[in-house]
C-alpha cells in the first residue's frame, strides 16, 4: 500500500536470495563417487529382486483381555491439564489404543480456549523421549547404580527419622513453581512436619516481582489480561504471545480485538517497547527499540506524562530522556484518552503495571486480579538464600523436585561447587540431567501425561490432570513424591489427588461430580472472583516502588538474556521438533547465536556467523553472531537454554550455554559487557533464504486509514491478467465438498504453533542441522517472516508473518510436470500426493511457485527409536526415502469427519473438521471449510475485501488465500 | 575362400524376427500374469499359532462373524478377537486340547497371541471396514467362503485395480446390510435394479480419488 519494501533475507549476497533452492539441495549425499553409486545400483537391483519375492509377514497382536470402551481403530480423547510456569493449560489428548499421539487445546478450559502452543504440542515428543530417566539411581563408589523405588522409600524413611528430630533444620526442598491444590496441601504438610526446613520455589525464568509474596504458598494476586477489551495496549518488554503470562489466551484475545469484519470495524492498537525483536513486537502498530537499561527512563517519562494529563499517579523523579523518547508523550495521550479500555503490561514489572493500570481505571475491565490460591511463585531471593545456606554447610539434605539448577543456576552462585558441600542430594526429574549426575539419589519423574494431579488456571479455575498412559519408564509423579516427603507414606497419586478433591466437590454425589470434572477438563464455576489488589491503590498515592535513581545510563554494550522460544529455559533441549523449529524472527534452527542490530554489528566489525567472545563480570563465553534488524542498538541478545551437556542425544552440545554469563543480581541484563572478535566463524542454519518468492507482492498490508479509504487495496495491488488456459480441466468443482482455507495476516502472531501441530499430526520427520543447511527441512507449513521498511537499511523495520502451507491450486503447476501422475487432483479440490507412485524426480517441487513441497532426501525415519514411533499418527503414512510430500489439508481428518457424519446420519457441518494448524492457532487466524457451504467461516473470510491470492497472476487458482494485514498506527506518530 | 557363415545362418533373420516379437510378448505376458497379486498373493495361507478352523466354527457351528470380529461395524479395523473371546467357550469346551495350549497360555500369562496377517494391505492404503459393511458389501466379497476354509486363505488379490473395479461399479457387490455376514446369500434376479435404487437412495458414492484411500 504505502511505499514500503519487503524482504525476508538479511543476507547481503543477492545471488543467494534469488535462488529458488539452495546450492547443493539436490546433490547426492557426500562421499559417494559415481563408481560407488553404480556398484550400489547394481547390488540393489540384484538384492531387491530377491527381497521383493514375498511381502513381509506381519503379526496381528490382539488384546488378551480387552479394556472397556477401547475399540481398535477408533481414537479416544481425554481431557487433562499440562502445567507450565505456574500456568495451567487444559488440553484434550488423542489416544490410539492407549497410546497418546496428539495434543489439542480444550475449548472449555480458560487456559487454552481450544488452542495450543509449540510447547504444548511438543509434550507428545517429551513423553516418548527415549533419553528420559529409566530407573531410580543411587550414587556409590562406582558411579550411579540402579535401585528401586522401594529402596528410595526406605532411604527416605531413614532421612525423615533423623530430620524430624530437629524439625528438619538441615533439610531443604527445591521445587518448581506450581498452582495446584494437592501440591499446595502436601507442601503445607511438609512444612508442618519439618517446620525448620527450607522450602524454595524457583525456576530460572520466574517473573520475579517483589510484591508477589515471599512465602512459598501465600496469598497473592495474579493478573489475568483481557486484551479483547483493550483498545490501546502498551507492552513494556513483555512478550505477550510467547512467554509472558498465558500466551495462548492472550494471543486469542488480542486477535479478537483486531478482527474487523468490514472497513468500518474498530481495532485495537498495540505499542511495544522492547530491545530484542519478539513476535509481540512484530504485531505492534508502533514498536520502539529501546535498550532495556533505558526502560526505567521510559517508565518515568510515561508516568509523569500521564500525571500531566490528569491521571492520578504520583510523580517519579529521575531522568526522563531526551528527544529520542518524544513518542512517549503520544503514547501517554493515547492511554489517557482510553481510560478503562487501555492496558499496560510489563515484563517482571507486576507492581508498576498494576499501579499504572489502576490509575488509568483499567483494573476490573482490561485486567483483573485473582487471588492466586494454592500457588507457589518462583523466588530468586529464596533460591539465593538456599545457595548461601548450602555454602555455609547448614543444609545436610537437599531435595530437588523437577528443577535442574545444576544447569540453570546463575554462574555467580557457583551452584555446583556448593552442591558438593551438601552431604545428601535427592533429585527427582525426567532426565538424568546436570543436577541428577551430582545427586546421591535420583528418582525418575513421571510426565504430565502420565500423572494424576491438579492445577489452577490464572483465573483460579480448577482442573484435574489425568494420566493417558502408565509411566513409561516407571516414573513417579510429583504428587506421589511430595506425598512421600510430607507424610512418609507411599500412596498412589490417584488416592492423594482424590483426597484433595473430597474437600472441593460435594460429598453428596462426589463420584458423579469428579467424573464430570475429568470429562470436561475443568470444574465449572471455580474461577476466583476478581479482586482489586489493595497495594495497587496504596501505590497510586505513594508513588512507584521502583528505584529510578539511575542518574547516568550505563555506557557501552548491554547483554540481554531471553528465554528460548524453542527450548524454553533448556528443559525442552532434547526435543528435536523444537530444535529444528525456525525462530520466529531470526529463522535460526539448532542454535542460539548472539543477536544484534546491523549498526552494532558494524560498530563491532562483525558479520553473520562471526564468533565473538563476550566478557561480563569476569566470565567469558564465545557466541556466533546473527544480525537482526530492529534489535536495539548497543544490545546483545543471548538466548538461554542451549549448550546443555546432559540433555540427551538431541540436545547435548547444541548451541552455547548463556547461563555461563548470567548473574543473580541482574538476571536479565548485564550492562557494560566487553565483546572481542575472535576471527573464527561458525555456520548457522537459518531458513530465511529457503523457498524464497521474494520481490513479488506477497505480503499485502495497509493502515486502518488506508483500508477505510480503499477497501479493495489487496486485490487492486496487482493486476491479474484475464487468461484462458490452453488446457481446461474437466473438473468444475461444483459438486460435493470443495475445501478451502483463508489465513488472516492481521491475526497471525507468528508463534509457530501451526508448524509443530502439523508436524505432530502428519508424522513429519526431523532432518538435523546439516540437512537444514541444504534447505531440506520438512515442515509442511512454514511461517515466512518479512521485514519491511522504507528501504532495506531501515533501522526500524516492521515484521509481518505469513504462514505458507500448500495452496492446493486448482490449476496446480506441480501436477502437469509429474511424469508418473503421483500428484493429482481429487474432486474436492485437494491436490493429492500419492506417495506410492512417486519416483522422486522433484519436477513438481521445481515447478511449484510457492515452494511448499518437501522431499525425503533420506529415509529420515529409519533410525527412529522404537519408543518414538509411538508418537506417530496411525492415520497418516510414514514416508520413505525418495518421496515428495506436502500439506494435504489433513485429508485423514476430512475422511474421518465425512465417514463419522455419514454414520451419524447427517451432512457434514461447518466446524466438523478442523485442520491441525487451524486447531492449534491461538489467534484463530486460519479458517478452513467447505467453499460451497455459504454459511461457513471460510466463506465468510473469503468474502472479506482483504482476501487475496498469492501469485494470482500465475492463474493457479489457489484454494488457500490470505486476508491482508491491517495495522492501526497512531496518526500522531505516523 | 571359405564361407564365414554356414548355410543354416540363412534362417537367423527369421529367428531374430520371431524372437523379437515372441520374447517381449512372453516377457510382458509373464510379468503381467506371474507378477500380479492374482498369482503372487491369492492362495496365501500361512500357518497360524493355533489351527483355528473357520470351517468348524462358522460353517458347522454357525458362529456369526461379529461374535469375534466385533468392531467391524463401528471401526475401520475389524479386530482379531482377544484371547478372552476364545476362552469364553474354551474355558469349558475342549479344555484339555493340546492344540489350544497357546490360547490357555496366553490367557494365564497375559501375553498376547501373535496371529499371522493374511489380508494385508500396504501401509499407505487406508481401508475402512465399517463403511463397507454399512454400504452393504458382504464379508464374503473380499474374504471368500470363510465358512468353508479349514485354514484362512487369501481368496482375492486385494490389488488396487480390484478395489477400483468395485468402487467404479459397486452394484454387483451390494446387498441388504442385514445379509452382509450371510455366506450363502445369492443375488436376486433384479439385483441390478435394486442396487441402482439403493445407490441413489442411500447416496452411496465410493471414492475413486487417490485421497479416498491414500493419506
Amino acid at each position: 500500500m504505502s511505499e514500503r519494501v519487503y524482504w525476508r533475507s538479511t543476507n547481503p549476497d543477492p545471488e543467494f536470495t534469488d535462488r529458488e533452492f539452495l546450492e547443493g539441495a539436490s546433490e547426492a549425499p557426500e562421499g559417494i563417487s559415481r563408481r560407488t553409486m553404480l556398484q550400489l545400483l547394481g547390488a540393489s537391483v540384484s538384492l531387491a529382486g530377491l527381497a521383493g519375492c514375498r511381502k513381509p509377514v506381519e503379526a496381528i497382536v490382539p488384546y488378551v483381555d480387552p479394556p472397556e470402551h477401547v475399540i481398535p481403530g477408533i481414537a479416544r480423547r481425554y481431557a487433562t491439564t499440562i502445567p507450565m510456569g505456574g500456568q495451567a493449560y487444559g488440553v484434550i489428548v488423542e489416544s490410539h489404543e492407549g497410546r497418546p499421539t496428539k495434543i489439542e487445546g480444550n475449548p472449555k478450559h480458560p487456559g487454552t480456549l481450544g488452542a495450543s502452543s509449540v510447547w504444548l504440542q511438543a509434550q507428545i515428543l517429551d513423553l516418548y523421549d527415549p533419553d528420559r530417566s529409566q530407573s531410580v539411581l543411587q550414587k556409590g563408589k562406582e558411579g550411579q547404580a540402579q535401585k528401586t523405588w522401594a529402596d528410595f522409600v526406605a532411604a527416605w524413611g531413614e532421612i525423615a527419622k533423623a530430620a524430624s528430630a530437629n524439625g528438619g533444620a538441615d533439610l531443604a526442598l527445591l521445587i518448581e513453581p506450581f498452582a495446584s491444590p494437592t501440591l499446595a496441601r502436601l507442601l503445607a504438610q511438609f512444612q508442618t512436619a519439618y517446620p525448620q526446613a527450607k522450602v524454595v520455589v524457583w525456576e530460572p525464568a520466574g517473573e520475579g516481582d517483589p510484591l508477589q509474596s515471599t512465602t512459598a504458598v501465600g496469598v497473592w494476586s495474579r493478573p489475568a489480561y483481557h486484551l479483547e477489551k483493550a483498545q490501546v495496549v502498551l507492552s513494556l518488554g513483555a512478550d505477550l504471545f510467547y512467554s509472558h503470562g498465558n500466551p495462548v489466551v492472550q494471543a486469542r484475545a488480542f486477535a479478537d480485538g483486531r478482527r474487523m469484519g468490514t472497513p468500518a470495524g474498530e481495532m485495537n492498537r498495540l505499542y511495544v517497547v522492547e530491545s530484542s525483536y519478539s513476535i509481540t513486537g512484530a504485531k505492534a502498530d508502533h514498536r520502539f527499540a529501546v535498550p532495556g537499561t533505558h526502560l526505567p527512563m521510559v517508565i518515568a517519562r510515561l508516568v509523569n506524562e500521564l500525571g500531566r494529563l490528569g491521571v492520578s499517579v504520583a510523580r517519579v523523579d529521575g531522568p526522563e530522556g531526551g528527544e529520542e523518547l518524544h513518542w512517549v508523550a503520544a503514547v501517554a495521550r493515547d492511554l489517557a484518552a482510553h481510560r478503562g479500555s487501555s492496558l499496560v503490561v510489563g515484563a517482571g514489572l507486576g507492581s508498576i503495571e498494576a499501579t499504572i493500570n489502576a490509575a488509568l481505571g483499567n483494573i476490573g475491565t482490561t485486567v483483573t486480579y485473582h487471588e492466586a490460591k494454592d500457588a507457589a511463585p518462583s523466588s530468586d531471593q529464596a533460591f539465593q538464600g538456599l545457595v548461601a545456606a548450602m555454602k555455609s554447610g547448614s543444609v545436610k539434605t537437599l531435595i530437588v523436585v523437577g528443577a535442574n539448577p545444576g544447569y540453570t543456576a546463575s554462574v555467580d552462585l557457583a551452584f555446583i561447587e556448593n552442591l558438593k558441600k551438601v552431604p545428601q542430594v535427592l533429585h527427582v526429574g525426567m532426565h538424568v540431567d546436570e543436577t541428577a549426575l551430582l545427586a546421591g539419589w535420583h528418582v525418575p519423574q513421571a510426565h504430565a501425561l502420565e500423572s494424576w494431579g491438579d492445577c489452577r488456571a490464572a483465573d483460579g479455575t480448577l482442573s484435574v490432570m489425568q494420566p493417558l498412559i502408565l509411566p513409561l519408564f516407571g516414573g513417579k509423579t510429583t504428587v506421589e513424591v511430595l506425598n512421600l516427603l510430607a507424610t512418609g507414606e507411599d500412596r498412589p497419586g490417584y488416592d492423594v489427588v482424590r483426597e484433595t478433591w473430597a474437600t472441593v466437590l460435594p460429598t453428596d454425589g462426589f463420584e458423579k461430580a469428579w467424573r464430570t470434572v475429568l470429562h470436561d477438563g475443568r470444574l465449572e464455576g471455580s474461577a476466583a472472583p476478581a479482586s482489586t489488589p489493595l497495594w495497587a491503590d496504596a501505590m497510586m498515592r505513594q508513588g512507584l516502588p521502583m528505584s529510578l535513581s539511575i542518574q547516568a545510563l550505563p555506557e557501552g554494550l548491554a547483554l540481554l538474556f531471553r528465554l528460548s522460544p524453542a527450548v524454553h529455559d533448556g528443559r525442552f533441549a532434547n526435543l528435536s521438533w523444537l530444535q529444528e523449529l525456525p525462530d520466529s524472527i531470526s529463522k535460526i534452527t539448532w542454535d542460539n547465536p548472539l543477536l544484534l542490530s546491523p549498526k552494532t554489528a558494524q560498530d563491532l566489525g562483525v558479520e553473520n556467523e562471526d564468533v565473538v567472545e563476550v566478557e561480563a563480570n569476569g566470565k567469558k563465553q564465545r557466541f556466533p553472531v546473527w544480525i537482526v534488524p530492529g534489535t536495539a542498538d548497543g544490545t546483545l541478545v543471548a538466548t538461554l537454554g542451549y549448550g546443555r551437556t546432559a540433555a540427551g542425544r538431541v540436545g547435548n552440545g547444541v548451541g552455547v550455554n548463556a547461563y555461563a554469563l548470567r548473574t543473580s543480581q541482574s538476571p536479565w541484563w548485564i550492562p557494560g559487557v566487553k565483546v572481542t572478535k575472535t576471527g573464527d566463524t561458525y555456520t548457522l542454519a537459518s531458513t530465511q533464504d529457503h523457498g524464497t518468492m521474494e520481490g513479488r507482492p506477497l505480503i499485502r498490508e495497509a493502515t486502518l486509514e488506508e483500508y477505510r479509504k480503499e477497501p479493495h487495496f489487496a486485490t487492486e495491488m496487482v493486476e491479474v491478467p484475464e487468461v484462458t488456459p490452453l488446457y481446461t480441466s474437466p473438473n468444475k468443482y461444483d459438486i460435493g465438498h470443495q475445501w478451502g482455507m483463508a489465513i488472516d495476516l492481521t491475526a497471525c502472531v507468528g508463534c509457530n504453533a501451526c508448524t509443530i501441530a502439523c508436524q505432530s499430526e502428519n508424522n513429519i520427520p526431523v532432518v538435523g542441522k546439516a540437512q537444514v543447511l541444504k534447505g531440506r527441512e520438512m515442515h509442511w507449513i512454514r511461517v515466512d517472516r518479512y521485514f519491511s521498511g522504507v528501504h532495506q537499511a531501515d533501522p526500524q523495520p516492521r515484521v509481518m508473518f505469513q504462514p505458507v502451507p500448500c495452496m492446493q491450486c486448482e490449476n496446480a503447476p506441480c501436477e502437469s510436470v509429474c511424469p508418473v501422475a503421483a500428484t493429482v487432483h481429487d474432486h474436492e479440490g485437494l491436490n493429492a500426493m500419492v506417495y506410492n507412485r512417486c519416483i522422486g524426480t522433484r519436477y513438481c517441487s521445481n515447478n511449484c511457485p510457492y515452494k511448499v513441497r518437501r522431499f525425503n532426501y533420506f529415509n529420515f525415519t529409519k533410525d527412529t527409536p522404537e519408543i518414538l514411533k509411538m508418537a506417530n499418527n496411525p492415520d497418516v503414512t510414514v514416508r520413505s526415502r525418495g518421496v515428495m510430500e506436502k500439506c494435504t489439508y489433513c485429508v485423514q481428518r476430512l475422511n474421518r469427519a465425512k465417514i463419522d457424519a455419514k454414520f451419524a446420519g447427517r451432512d457434514l457441518q461447518d466446524g466438523d473438521v478442523e485442520t491441525a494448524c487451524q486447531q492449534a492457532c491461538p489467534a484463530q487466524a486460519i479458517s478452513f471449510g467447505d467453499l460451497r457451504d455459504e454459511g461457513s467461516r471460510v466463506v465468510a473470510a473469503k468474502r472479506s475485501d482483504r482476501n487475496y491470492s498469492l501469485l494470482a497472476d500465475l492463474n493457479t487458482r489457489a484454494r488457500t488465500t490470505y486476508l491482508a494485514g491491517i495495522r492501526n498506527p497512531n496518526p500522531e506518530l505516523a | 575362400m571359405a564361407q564365414i557363415f554356414p548355410k543354416s545362418a540363412n534362417r537367423l533373420p527369421i529367428f531374430l524376427a520371431l524372437g523379437g516379437i515372441l520374447v517381449p510378448v512372453l516377457a510382458t505376458g509373464g510379468i503381467w500374469y506371474y507378477g500380479s497379486p492374482k498369482y503372487t498373493d491369492v492362495g496365501y495361507r500361512p500357518r497360524q499359532p493355533v489351527p483355528y478352523s473357520h470351517k468348524l466354527h462358522v460353517g458347522e457351528l454357525g458362529l456369526d462373524c461379529r461374535y469375534c470380529h466385533a468392531s467391524v461395524e463401528v471401526s475401520p479395523v475389524a479386530n482379531v478377537p482377544p484371547t478372552k473371546a476364545c476362552m469364553n467357550c474354551h474355558a469349558t469346551v475342549k479344555r484339555d486340547s493340546a492344540l489350544l495350549e497357546p490360547i490357555r497360555d496366553s490367557a494365564t500369562s497375559g501375553r498376547p497371541m501373535h496371529w499371522v496377517r493374511v489380508h494385508q494391505l500396504p501401509d499407505y492404503a487406508y481401508f475402512e471396514h465399517r463403511s463397507h459393511i454399512r454400504a452393504g458389501v458382504a464379508c464374503v466379497t473380499c474374504h471368500g467362503r470363510i465358512d468353508q476354509m479349514e485354514v484362512v486363505t487369501l481368496s482375492q488379490p486385494l490389488s488396487m485395480s480390484w478395489c477400483l473395479d468395485c468402487h467404479r461399479n459397486p452394484a454387483p457387490n451390494l446387498r441388504p446390510p442385514a445379509e452382509v455376514t450371510n455366506m450363502q446369500w445369492t443375488p436376486p434376479k433384479n439385483q441390478a435394479q435394486w442396487a441402482a435404487q439403493t445407490i441413489a437412495e442411500r447416496r452411496l458414492a465410493p471414492p475413486t480419488d487417490c485421497s479416498g484411500c491414500h493419506r
